[in-house]
């Protein structure tokens, strides 16, 4: 079966250079059957693809160790979930996936919008299939999944920390995002080639770019959360490069999204559009890079392969054709509108983008600084925690206060006195309760606090927003309070759904200043009945026990817990050795205080053949907050994505005035 | 009604210069980070870097009383590269001899202090052997 | 592998047709232009544009106004400059289109311009 793997691989292959050749001939020589011809070989592209994926799916069920990629990711032992998650755990697999959800995406977007923008998707079909050229390159000659072996008896099993749910879901997710940036991409690629700098190419992309965000975004949040309670060293988050890698692209399509809006609404920022879109999809390539090539120091590291120098060349060339097409078509992109005022709408979304894109670039330069300086002198200096912490918090509280003032300030100009008026009530909840967080002691870290009356501040706003809309529907004759309410959301999705996007990263913003600035930590080795104290918390060490599971010995120590006289209960913190992998995970004991959102973190650092042991325990205020933001995200996200009738209507007709086809 | 020249344009070249003053604020306070180098290039050096190796045993002592012992060669090196190294702190689940690690500290007496809790583990998935008889 | 073989290569051939079909479907057409938008048209669809987006921010200005987000005086100032555009931009598609509505739409929201 393995031959039916690689010859699919070929055979897509094949595909998508036909596609990208007979596509770009076609549209440059304007042929309509050469290019149908073109867009049917994209299509098939992800058919063989999935066949290809079939093959490595089955060959891993079936544990058949033959294939040197099941052999190295897989055991007998393993419980048929991850099983199948080893499709992507593994270099070659991943790649697999990438062209897999690359050549989906490719063929649906290229069909769901093949008659409207008929002349558009000609272009579109070439990039596409460049793309898909590339990784079907890669899967083919430098890094196949289907590379055989005389078959071991067993095969070398998964990292225990690799076995739980997030990381089932988180890497597809970052997949879903990375591969889902190639869309507006490509389509941006498309518009410039073809010289239809309309609005199409935005119209059409926009709701992919928010889906891959919002994968982008929720597979971050997952990974956090992965290492909050798997890797359990007390953190979310540790700027590791590849962590980085999935941010950049994701600040710069939040830049995007925004910047979108004011070429919908005044026809401006077209050349910056083209600009952050290629910028986007080339952060995603170059994180796939960084995961990949082991170019630098991460613990995410997939293998030091001779696969970095390939994609290097692949995003040198991305940027440099992208590059020369803005330059070419730069007269067509110009817009004559100007920017007003300073203050206005527009420029609030244009210093978002360049907080935005100040901190995504700040964050580059922290990861590649290393190789940058070995290349020069001849040594790498890594960049710590206390420099992205720097950047964090100088672009990102004044981001979050934008967050506030952006959707409340008139378009073109806004006077002063409007101001005022506006942002009035806000702004005194803001103060008030940034006084009250001082009397509380939140004054211990002035970006923790700042960060707090800024959250209270934006919060405000949206509560505002959301209650006079309403109030306005109301008057204009709903039936019901929670009639206006629903019929303001569906007349108002982007809007209103944009808020709650809003609110879930005030919530974000508050959980990670709470977590991260005000929180403690205490480490002490306890015998069997001593105890620690730490924030208002007593825990007694009471017992240890170890127990038989399929693959590993647990060792729990269990620990009581109370609160001034009051019991919590207990919490288990060890150790788990897994016998077939010969590796120990550790194994933190959480306990989350369902009203405060606050954590009590307990790590079985180290445990003496005495029985004593050592625990480190931290406290985490409002930490879970960020996981609940992640909820909302996806909340907002989904009321912003769901189709919009009225607009539909409008969009359809509008091109029927034009001649263009009425169906999509 | 026309302008002379917009305000806008300005405060946004002002924001621009804001931003990168911001930068340049942070490297005139903070300065570099810490060179990360292989065992080899340890000898003689002073101040604090970040060392890149494998650690070979036998690993001795306990990080939280004492210190853990052990010894980091160059990835790819010789015996000739070993460092001995002394580290306190978290000690992360996937360490052992043979891994690649990576660790803050200094030079001192011939040993390398660590900084506590300094030490990342790589993930070992990039370990699989390269079998022998694979057919491409 | 033999099975594996034979199946790979009714892949490969199925490819083959499926990328034939355009050809093979139509192989003496009238026409194999691409249909594509001339200048006309294409000026055409820039000038709705700009008509969908003057309709749109007089419509945006008219609901920040009833909630409130924008001052009387605000309103004022800026509602005057944004029917003269949307007027501005209905003219500019021509004489040949149904009558649209130059005031603010309401809040019913009937899809602004296009056929009724």
């Amino acid at each position: 079966m393995p031959e039916l793997g690689r010859a699919a691989l070929v055979v897509t292959l094949g595909l998508a250079v036909y596609a990208l050749l007979a596509g770009a001939a076609a549209a440059r020589l304007g042929r309509r059957r050469l290019a149908q011809s073109a867009q049917n070989a994209l299509i098939a592209a992800f058919f063989t693809t999935a066949i290809a994926s079939v093959v490595l799916v089955a060959a891993l069920l079936r544990h058949d160790f033959s294939f040197t990629y099941v052999a190295r990711t897989t055991s007998e032992a393993l419980p048929t979930p991850y099983t199948i998650s080893a499709f992507w755990g593994g270099q070659e697999g991943s790649l697999l996936l990438w062209l897999l959800v690359l050549t989906g995406f490719g063929a649906a977007a290229v069909r769901l919008n093949r008659r409207w923008a008929r002349d558009l998707i000609v272009w579109v079909v070439p990039v596409f299939a460049a793309v898909a050229t590339f990784f079907s390159f890669l899967v083919v000659a430098v890094a196949s999944p289907f590379v055989t072996q005389a078959a071991p008896p067993d095969g070398a099993g998964m990292t225990p920390s690799l076995q739980n749910p997030y990381m089932l879901a988180h890497p597809p997710l970052l997949y879903l995002g990375y591969v889902g940036l190639t869309v507006p991409f490509a389509f941006a690629l498309g518009a410039l080639l073809s010289g239809r700098l309309d609005e199409r190419w935005l119209i059409a992309t926009r709701r992919w770019t928010l889906f891959a965000w919002t994968a982008l975004g929720i597979g971050q949040l997952l990974g956090a959360h992965w290492a909050y309670v798997e890797v359990g060293w007390g953190g979310y988050y540790a700027w590791d490069p590849v962590e980085n890698a999935a941010l950049m692209p994701w600040l710069v399509a939040t830049a995007f999204l925004h910047s979108v809006m004011i070429q919908e609404k005044r026809g401006m920022l077209r050349v910056w559009n083209v600009l952050l879109v290629i910028l986007a999809f080339s952060l995603s390539l170059f994180g796939t890079f960084l995961t990949r090539s082991g170019v630098v120091n991460s613990i995410h590291s997939f293998t030091q392969s001779s696969i970095g120098p390939w994609f290097l060349a692949f995003i040198g060339l991305t940027v440099a054709v992208s590059l020369a097409l803005v330059f070419w078509r730069l007269p067509q992109l110009r817009s004559p509108t100007k920017l007003e005022s300073p203050i206005s709408r527009e420029a609030a979304f244009l210093y978002n983008n360049l907080l935005l894109l100040a901190l995504c670039l700040a964050i580059l330069w922290g990861v590649v600084y290393p190789m940058l300086s070995e290349a020069i002198r001849g040594e790498a200096v890594v960049l710590g925690r206390s420099y992205y912490d720097f950047f964090l918090r100088a672009f990102g509280l004044p981001l979050l206060l934008l967050m506030g003032i952006g959707p409340l300030i008139a378009w073109r100009r806004a006077s002063l006195r409007s101001l005022a008026t506006t942002f009035r009530w806000p702004t005194l909840v803001g103060l008030g309760a940034g006084v009250v967080l001082l009397v509380l002691g939140a004054g211990s870290s002035l970006p923790g606090l700042v960060a707090y009356t800024f959250s209270a501040f934006v919060f405000a706003t949206i509560v505002m927003e959301f209650v006079r809309g309403t109030r306005a529907r109301k008057a204009l004759g709903a039936a019901s309070w929670p009639g206006a309410f629903s019929s303001l959301m569906a007349r108002n999705r982007r809007r209103y759904g944009g808020y709650v996007v809003h609110a879930s990263i005030v919530l974000l913003a508050i959980g990670v200043a709470g977590s991260s600035a005000f929180d403690s930590v205490a480490e002490a080795k306890l015998s069997q009945g001593q105890s620690l104290a730490i924030s208002g918390y007593t825990l007694v060490y009471k017992s240890l026990d170890e127990r038989q599971s399929a693959n590993a010995t647990e060792i729990r120590a269990t620990l009581g817990v109370s609160r001034e006289s009051d019991d919590l209960g207990t919490l288990e913190a060890g150790k788990n050795a897994y016998t077939i992998e010969e590796q120990v995970s550790n194994e933190v004991g959480i306990r989350s205080d369902k009203l405060t959102g606050e954590d009590l973190f307990v790590i079985a650092e180290q445990i003496y053949p005495d029985g004593s042991v050592i625990f480190r325990v931290f406290v985490k205020p409002l930490v879970n907050l960020i996981w609940l933001a992640g909820l909302v995200f996806l909340l907002g996200s989904l009321v912003t994505l769901w189709p919009d009738r009225r607009e539909q209507r409008r969009l359809v007709a509008r091109a029927g005035e034009v001649g263009l086809p009425a169906t999509r | 009604m026309a302008r002379k020249a917009s305000p806008a344009r300005l405060v946004i070249a002002l924001s621009v210069a804001a931003v990168l003053a911001v930068f340049l604020l942070y490297t005139s306070i903070a300065g570099g980070g810490n060179p990360s180098i292989a065992p080899s290039a340890l000898q003689g050096r002073t101040g604090d870097v970040q060392l890149a190796g494998r650690v070979v045993g036998p690993v001795s002592g306990d990080a939280h009383s004492g210190g853990l012992r052990f010894r980091l060669e160059d990835i790819g090196g010789t015996a000739r590269s070993r460092v001995a190294v002394r580290y306190t702190g978290s000690v992360p689940d996937l360490f052992k001899a043979g891994r690649h690690i990576v660790i803050d500290g200094r030079l001192r007496n011939g040993v390398f202090v660590a900084e506590p809790g300094s030490m990342i583990t790589k993930c070992p998935s990039k370990y699989a052997p390269k079998q022998s008889g694979d057919s491409v | 592998m033999t099975i594996a073989l034979l199946l790979a290569a009714a892949l490969a051939v199925a490819c083959v047709i499926v990328v034939a079909l355009p050809f093979l479907s139509e192989p003496d057409p009238e026409t194999d232009a691409l249909d594509e938008l001339d200048e006309d048209e294409r000026r055409r669809l820039a000038l709705l544009e700009s008509r969908d987006r003057a309709l749109s921010a007089l419509k945006e200005l008219e609901f920040d106004h009833r909630t409130g987000t924008i001052t009387d005086d605000d309103y004022r100032g800026q509602v005057g400059r944004l029917r003269r555009e949307a007027a501005a931009a209905l003219q500019a598609l021509g004489p040949d289109i149904r009558p649209q509505r130059v005031e603010a739409p309401d809040e019913q929201g009937r899809p602004m311009g296009g056929r009724t």
